[in-house]
């Protein structure tokens, strides 16, 4: 059943101005500033920060992060009237388990046990133990527009029938990681945040959590807050960090998220600003609304100057700060604000304003370029449009791979022969075709990205280049994360790399993919475990821009110190390996074509459920039987044992008789091993049959028949590659 | 002063990683961003590092990072003038 209404019924917050709904809105309706000089950790000059104290780990399990912390806590508020446990949780993080690692780090600490909370996808997995949640958990990690592109998410699973009530958000823990990159871009305000302000000299760091609770219905629901009525999404493709100019990828995500709630761009009565304080992004983002608002902009404030920038957790806060202030009449203040900027020419209030708000716009950008906008409205403001957003098949129209063998070619070689392709690719092949000024600061994992983009653009023979990028990334970009951490540490806290920082955000590989082929559409980086290709490919079915083509990609870098004490899988496998895959894909209007769809994700905690949902979710035995010659499992070596009790559920629920191939055998562990086995599965079946060093007995010929393609572990997930 | 900017030549296509440019080439005249080298903030932001690490010189301002990176010429004056190591 699917939704065009999709409604705030709860909602859960904690920032550097309150811990919980009430103080939040009486910090609003005071204006109340949350900016002190940091303490959480010595610093020389201490900056002002948005700090949360007492610790929110106070009464947690305390190994836990304090960005988990944080959206627990946020979650657990969200959810306080609710019986039931969630469909799905989406949360957008960047800082992930860092808070602990990088003091793991300083104090070389050899136990990964230790690093278990490490993984940006470990926040939602941990919500939904903590809330039992039996469906999936999903992570996005845009940077600084993660929690609104969450959201954005949150909202898509709702009107394609994915969910019917899902929570979604964002959360950062502030930590050294992050005040150190900041500090050392030269973009923090030893004045603390001035948004707009002529005066403005950067972003005052932030911290805290939001949690949305989203709930698709037909007329709105009585505990409605308010309604997430549409989201934009867009890339600016210019620069790793700076915003463009002209604003014009800030633009495009507004009028987008104007356009998908069915709105006109006079109906938004307020605008809740990005507006980070930095010069550079005040004066683009203005230059944005100026133009797509012309003389009549409607008022607008930015909430950094009260709580700093939360980066992840940033765009959840404002929506949740934007429902509430519809709910009540108010309009935050947008402190720091004193004189106005002749360059920006616009000057918002530095005190909240009261009075009744029925449409408003809040923006989020981030790292890598890329933008986000939400439009939030009263809850009676439905709309009856009815609008087709069925989950599409992607047709491939290229496709390519880096294994320890190499390429796609030698690759498939070995994967046919039934020999191995684990191992690590040397550099000079992963780079080989790549201009030297284009990789020139980028380390291995944006090299295997943009090397995967380039091979795959190449195979697809497209005279347009892909308009959309959907990147999976369990780990992200680990050479720049240690690398940062370790000259931090080296000069005892005094220095670190900028280049480096930019580097470690999760999405900055897709950033240059995006770069690379100047792609201005959704840009979305999931960082899901074993499952984050699973993620962007699911991304990439509601995302991908109709009558254009996206590039979807899953890759991972397997780090020789670091990997192992993140990665159980990496850890236990003889032979280290890393690579990725990725597709050019476009939604498929006809059956016709190799095809991928996204058919089901859940939690995988229990096995008997989850598998019994998963054979009701595809259609049934006869039809599973019918439709897949040949099953590819996803089996991670740390979970080998819950994994293949899963895959027996399955094919004794289904009795399945083709042959079932564990493809991390051929891959090596890492956790884009499924980003492989699609690619696999792409070319196996533009070849019809499976050879019988694979199957085990004889030659398959696949017929008609498709690939289907199970995760399997913590969480459950099925793909299909069909001819 | 010529010595330093020998050295700072080296310095920059290290620092940066600029593998296919020759150290010696480089126009000390001519402008260090948006010129031919393709040098933009974010190496800015890595030299300032560098120069504070290896000369212990702080550019921490906008406006002196302005005229102090003009090219590799005000750079080596700059720091010839400031350097505590």
């Amino acid at each position: 059943m699917t939704f065009a209404n999709v409604f705030i019924t709860g909602i859960g917050i904690i920032s550097p101005v309150g811990t919980g709904v009430q103080e939040n809105l009486e910090a609003i309706r005071t204006a109340k500033s949350g900016l002190r000089p940091l303490s959480l950790f010595p610093v020389a000059n201490p900056f002002p920060a948005g700090e949360i104290h007492p610790d929110p780990g106070l009464g947690l399990d305390p190994d836990l992060p304090r960005t988990h912390a944080l959206a627990l806590r946020a979650a657990r508020e969200a959810l306080a009237r609710e019986n039931t446990p969630p469909d799905a949780i989406v949360i957008g993080v960047t800082t992930g388990g860092m808070p602990k690692t990088e003091l793991l780090l300083r104090e070389k600490n050899p136990h990964p046990d230790a690093y278990r909370w490490h993984g940006a996808g470990t926040v939602a997995t941990c919500l939904a133990r903590e809330l039992k949640c039996p469906g999936p958990a999903f992570t996005i990690s845009t940077a600084c527009s993660s929690g609104a592109a969450a959201l954005i998410f949150g909202l898509a699973l709702i009107r394609s029938g994915i969910a019917l009530r899902v929570l979604a958000g964002g959360a950062d823990g502030l930590c050294r990681f992050t005040y150190f990159g900041f500090n050392s871009l030269q973009l923090l305000d030893p004045q603390g945040a001035r948004p707009l302000d002529k005066n403005r000299a950067g972003m005052s760091l932030g911290e805290g959590a939001a949690m949305l609770l989203l709930v698709g219905a037909g007329p709105a629901p009585e505990n409605a807050i308010a309604r997430l009525a549409g989201g934009g999404l867009s890339c600016d493709a210019y620069h790793a960090t700076a915003p463009r100019p002209d604003g014009a990828g800030a633009f495009t995500a507004m009028r987008e998220a104007i356009i998908d709630a069915g709105l006109a761009i006079e109906d938004i009565d307020y605008i809740n600003l990005h507006g980070t304080g930095t010069i550079d992004n005040d004066a683009a983002e203005t230059t944005a609304i100026k133009k797509l608002f012309g003389k009549t902009i409607p008022e607008l404030s930015s909430l950094k100057g009260m709580t700093g920038h939360s980066l992840g957790a940033a765009g959840a806060i404002d929506a949740a700060v934007c429902a509430l202030g519809l709910e009540q009449g108010i309009v935050p203040a947008n402190a720091g604000f004193r004189e106005a900027d002749p360059r920006i020419g616009i000057s918002p209030r530095p005190q909240p304003h009261f009075r009744p708000l029925h449409r408003l716009l809040s923006n989020s950008f981030g790292f890598g370029g890329n933008n986000a906008a939400l439009v939030i409205t009263a809850p009676g403001e439905t709309t009856s449009a009815s609008r087709n957003f069925a989950l599409p098949a992607l047709r491939v129209r290229g496709s390519s791979c880096l294994t320890g063998a190499g390429g796609i070619n030698p690759t498939l070689d070995k994967f046919i022969s039934g020999n191995s392709a684990a191992g690590m690719l040397r550099d000079e092949e992963i780079v080989k075709d790549l201009p030297v000024r284009a990789i020139r600061r980028l380390k291995r994992l944006p090299r295997l990205a943009l090397s995967l983009a380039a091979a795959a653009q190449l195979d697809a023979a497209l005279k347009e280049n892909p308009a959309a990028v959907f990147f999976g990334t369990a780990w992200g970009p680990l050479s720049e994360t240690y690398d940062f951490l370790m000259k931090l540490f080296e000069t005892k806290e005094s220095s670190s790399s900028p280049t480096d920082f930019i580097g470690s955000v999760h999405n900055a590989p897709a950033g240059q993919v995006a770069l690379w082929f100047q792609a201005t559409g959704a840009n979305l980086t999931a960082a899901c475990g074993d499952y984050s290709f699973e993620q962007a490919l699911l991304m990439a079915s509601l995302f991908s821009p109709a009558g254009k083509f996206s590039i979807v990609l899953g890759a991972e870098e397997t780090h020789p110190l670091f990997s192992p004490r993140l990665d159980a899988s990496v850890a236990g496998d003889a032979v280290a390996s890393d690579g990725g895959g990725a597709l050019i894909v476009t939604p498929a209007e006809a059956e016709s074509g190799t095809r991928m769809k996204s058919l089901f994700f859940s939690s995988g905690h229990n096995a008997g459920a989850a598998m019994a949902s998963l054979v009701s979710a595809l259609g049934g035995l006869e039809i599973i039987r019918g439709k897949y010659g040949v099953l590819f499992a996803g089996i991670p070596g740390a979970d080998d044992a819950r994994a293949r009790e899963q895959m027996n559920i399955f094919l004794s629920l289904t009795g399945f008789p083709g042959p079932v191939i564990d493809y991390r055998r051929y891959t090596g562990q890492y956790a884009a091993a499924a980003a492989i086995a699609s690619v696999l599965a792409v070319r196996l079946i533009a070849n019809g049959k499976i050879p019988r060093s694979l199957t085990g007995a004889e030659d398959l010929v696949l017929e008609k028949k498709g690939i289907l393609i199970l995760g399997l572990g913590p969480q459950i997930t099925a793909m299909e590659a069909r001819g | 002063m010529e010595a330093l900017i020998a050295e700072l030549k080296k310095k920059l296509v290290e620092t940066i990683n600029l593998p296919e440019v020759n150290p010696d080439s480089i126009d000390i005249n001519a402008p260090l961003v948006g010129g031919e080298l393709g040098i933009d903030s974010i190496d800015i932001l890595e030299l300032v590092v560098m120069i504070e690490q290896d000369y212990g010189v702080k550019i921490d301002s906008k406006e002196v990072g302005k005229q102090v990176f003009a090219n590799l010429k005000s750079l080596a004056e700059y720091i010839a003038a400031h350097r505590t190591q």
